[in-house]
This record gives structure tokens, C-alpha cells and sequence, in this order.
């Protein structure tokens, strides 16, 4: 049993979620920086889809009543080291503290989080107040049960697993066009790509606004429609939303372009006041980029 | 006619028509009941809303234009007929937007009511958060625009107009409809099978509670 003495800013439980609920409405959820996320669980033998805390910006303070192998990935703090296993004693704590580098780290225990399941999934669905153990984030004196260790013992034992992908921005971020590029003008979709935008401070898991001085979009509208992760919506005022994990699953607003999936740890890392540039990828370069990094985490 | 475009590396949007119809909703769920007949190797869902059908996919099973030329390739179904079962959904009307709705239209209240319970309604989308009930369409005389600016929280089961569509809130969330009235049907229940009470392609009533 892990202990929360504190729960930081806005730390939740997620594991790869729950897809193919989106037609009641439930959004897939699972980690904003799905990379980061896997690669913790890949450092302490963990299954891909083990539990574990996804820690924004301020991470939880922890006791662990028992010890526990745990491996932090993602944002970079200055109490703990990344990308390496390391045990914590029974009885000791943990804290996490401010993520410096990067606005999301994670924390994934051997074993994994060991909350119920909810619709498949232990992730928390923010919206719908379930799953995650508690249906919301983690607040002071929340029991967090530990699972069962993998067997057989992890073969990363005392591995290393360096961070790859970059924590600061500016980001490049790259985008396959659509699927509403009817809906703008015949010019709107190269303005885009030669726009400078910046992220706003209504930036969470569901979505990011960002905003681009001098770049007015008037898209037609459109009936609602499902709408993915990584979909870029522009508004009527001209905004841009991008769409994260916990995104909701119909929009009414115009989507000019989708980020791809290798991409989207990078979403989950941007902060308020970065810059964003959003580049067209092939649906061929969008599959080599994430064999990339499925590649990395097999090693 | 169908058109087929990709939202991303990892699912593909098939568009049927671009309005609010109970023919082109038919057209979107019997296409939906035939692909899950056909249950393409790789695919990992299916979200239909109004005129559009998003297929999610795992790409390292199946290839978006593989899957492309599979959707193609099913044969074009009859058009199914929706079910006919009449939903009845009681509702308390004293939503706190009710007056707007009513000074928008230029009707009292009372005809408000008996307007928007009058029609029967189909379910044209589950969506935006969980179990939130998507219906059309609103007689056209209580269209009513969105908030200037949504609510931060708006309460499960309550009853809204936006538009020519009116809605169900099934979970507390912020939300810019009109609200007219609350219900106390339980929309959604994550631990229910299904854990949504309505689907697209129902038919329901409002009846004064």
C-alpha cells in the first residue's frame, strides 16, 4: 500500500485507458505523454498497461508502507533522478516535487496501481467521475494498493532508459491534414502550417487552446462530429483547441488538421507560454515515426 | 455518398451527408451494424454522430488504406428502418433558462413546455462527455441560440436546447445549452451494461413530471 501524504497539483492514476467507448461518449483517457508513461513501466518490468501516476507540474508526496521498485519518466524533477529503477524502502517516503523540465512526469511502482478496473480501464475518466480509484485525482490520504510483481522478474532490471524526446519547447509537432479541411478556405491549411502559435494557460487533459497573432481562420460550420486525439479544432473567433487524451469524443468545431500519435507526448508536454509549429506528415511518415518509438521501448 | 477521410494516423472519418436527418442518421447506423458484423481485423471502435461514422484503428494491425479499401468494399446495405419503440422521458420542467427559451420563441412558458414535449425526438448522438443525449430536432420555433458563455457546471439530467437540437447532460460538466428542466432518468452509469441508458438511432418523448 502506497499512502498519498500529498497529492500535488493534478496527479492521476492512467493506464492505456479505455478505447472503443467513445460512442457513449467516454473519452480513451490514458497518459498525455503516452511515451513517457510506457517507458516508466517498461524500467520496472511492468506490463505496457500496468497503472501508474501521471504527475503534472507539482508531483504527489508518497509513504510507501511497503517497498517497492518505482521508476520516474517524463518532466524532469530535481528530487528524483529519470529513467532509472531505484527502490524505495518500506515505511520511507517519496516526493515527487515541481516537474522543472517538461510539464508531466510518471511514476510507475512494480506491480502497478492496483485500483479496480472501471469499464476496462483503472484510468480516471475526469468527466465522468470514475475509475482512477477514486473518480478524481489524488488528494491527501488516498490508499493506493500495489499490485502483484510480474513474473518473470523484469528483464530491464537495473536498466536505463534515456530521455529521447525533447521536455522543452519550441515544439515541432507534426500534423496529417483533416479530416474538415473542406470547411476552410483553399489557402487556410499552408497559413496554418506557417504559423507560430503559442499555448494558453486553458491548457489540460482534455485539450489545449492555443493562440496566433495575426492568423484569422473563418472555417464554415459543421454538424457535429466525432473528433479525435490530436485533433486540431479551429473555433469561430479563429482559436485553435488541440485535442489531448482525455479529449471529449464529439465537436462541433471545424478540425483543419490531426497531430499524430508519435507526437502527442510532446502535447503532453507543453506548457503555458510555449511555442508551437505544426508540420504536414505523410500517413507513411506517421507510421515510421512511431515504429521509432515503439522500437525504443523494446530495447 | 460516402466520403472517406483520415482524422490522424489511427482512425478514419467516413462522412455521409452534412445535416441533421433521420434518413442520412439511418444510412450512418446501418453502415455502423454491418462493419460490426464484418469486424475488420485492427479495428478498435466505431462513433457514430448525426452524418459521420469515426472508425478508430490499430495501425500496427491494419494499414489506414487497407482499411480504407475494406469500408469501400462493403457492400452499401439497405437502409435499415430505426427502431420504432417510443422512449418516455420525464422531465420537471423549471430548468433555470426556461424564460429565456420562452422570451427567444415569443411563447409563454407554459406552450414552451407543451411545444417541446409535444414532438418526439431521435437520439442522433451519444457524445462530448459521457451519455450525453444527443436529440433532434427541436421544433424550429424554440431554436434557441448557446449561453454568451457556458455555465461552468451544469448538473446531471439536466434538459437543454441549443439550437435545433435539445439534450440530456448524463454527467456534471460545464455546458453553454439552455436549461429547461431535469430528469431524473440515470443517463449513464459506468458500472451498468450498457452504461448508457439511450443509443443512437432511439426514439424518445418528454413528459411533463
Amino acid at each position: 500500500m502506497i499512502e498519498v501524504l500529498s497529492g500535488g497539483t493534478w496527479t492521476t492514476i492512467q493506464d492505456r485507458g479505455r478505447p472503443g467507448w467513445e460512442r457513449l461518449g467516454v473519452s480513451p483517457g490514458g497518459p498525455a505523454d503516452w511515451f513517457a508513461a510506457a517507458a516508466a513501466n517498461a524500467l520496472v518490468g511492468n506490463d505496457p498497461d500496468a497503472a501508474l501516476l501521471e504527475c503534472t507540474l507539482i508531483g504527489p508526496t508518497l509513504r510507501f508502507r511497503r517497498g517497492a521498485m518505482v521508476a520516474l519518466m517524463g518532466g524532469e524533477t530535481a528530487t528524483s533522478e529519470n529513467g532509472i529503477a531505484f527502490p524505495v524502502a518500506a515505511g520511507a517516503e517519496l516526493k515527487i516535487g515541481r516537474v522543472q523540465r517538461g510539464l508531466r512526469t510518471y511514476l510507475a511502482v512494480r506491480g502497478g496501481i492496483a485500483v479496480p478496473r472501471v469499464m476496462g480501464s483503472r484510468a480516471l475518466c475526469q468527466l465522468g467521475q470514475f475509475g482512477g480509484g477514486f473518480g478524481r485525482p489524488l488528494q491527501a490520504g488516498d490508499q493506493l494498493p500495489i499490485g502483484n510483481a510480474p513474473t518473470p522478474p523484469s528483464p530491464q532490471g537495473g536498466g536505463r532508459f534515456s530521455q529521447r524526446l525533447p521536455l522543452v519547447g519550441p515544439w515541432e509537432v507534426r500534423v496529417i491534414a483533416g479530416p474538415h479541411r473542406n470547411a476552410f478556405a483553399a489557402d487556410d491549411f499552408a497559413r496554418f502550417l506557417n504559423t507560430a502559435f503559442r499555448v494558453t494557460p486553458r491548457a489540460d487533459r482534455m485539450g489545449m487552446r492555443l493562440q496566433a497573432s495575426g492568423l484569422r481562420l473563418h472555417p464554415v460550420e459543421i454538424l457535429t462530429t466525432p473528433v479525435t486525439q490530436g485533433a486540431v479544432q479551429v473555433t469561430p473567433s479563429g482559436e485553435a483547441i488541440v485535442l489531448l487524451a482525455e479529449h471529449q469524443t464529439t465537436g462541433g468545431y471545424p478540425v483543419i488538421a490531426t497531430v499524430i500519435s508519435a507526437d502527442w507526448p510532446l502535447l503532453g508536454q507543453a506548457r503555458p507560454g510555449d511555442t508551437i509549429h505544426f508540420r504536414e506528415a505523410s500517413l507513411a511518415e506517421a507510421q515510421r515515426a512511431r515504429g521509432r518509438l515503439d522500437s525504443w521501448l523494446r530495447k | 455518398m460516402r466520403r472517406i477521410v483520415p482524422a490522424g494516423d489511427r482512425a478514419l472519418l467516413i462522412v455521409f451527408g452534412d445535416t441533421m436527418t433521420p434518413e442520412t442518421l439511418a444510412d450512418v447506423l446501418t453502415f455502423e451494424a454491418a462493419l460490426r458484423r464484418v469486424k475488420p481485423h485492427g479495428l478498435i471502435g466505431t462513433v457514430p454522430a448525426y452524418a459521420s461514422l469515426l472508425c478508430t484503428y490499430d495501425p500496427d494491425v491494419i494499414s489506414g488504406p487497407a482499411l480504407e479499401r475494406q469500408l469501400r468494399a462493403l457492400a452499401a446495405p439497405q437502409r435499415k428502418r430505426l427502431p420504432q419503440a417510443v422512449h418516455e422521458v420525464p422531465v420537471r420542467y423549471e430548468g433555470p433558462d426556461l424564460a429565456r427559451v420562452a422570451q427567444h420563441a415569443g411563447l409563454s412558458v407554459a406552450d414552451v413546455v407543451s411545444t417541446h414535449a409535444a414532438t418526439e425526438y431521435l437520439v442522433y448522438a451519444i457524445g462530448f462527455a459521457p451519455g450525453f443525449t444527443y436529440c433532434g430536432i427541436l421544433p424550429e420555433v424554440l431554436a434557441t441560440p448557446r449561453l454568451p458563455s457556458p455555465r461552468t457546471r451544469v448538473e446531471p439530467g439536466s434538459v437543454g436546447i441549443a439550437g435545433r437540437q435539445t439534450g440530456m447532460y448524463a454527467v456534471a460538466s460545464p455546458g453553454g445549452w439552455n436549461i429547461i428542466g431535469r430528469t431524473d432518468t440515470v443517463l449513464f452509469d459506468p458500472r451498468r451494461r450498457p452504461p448508457a441508458r439511450f443509443r443512437p438511432g432511439d426514439r424518445l418523448r418528454f413528459v411533463p413530471a
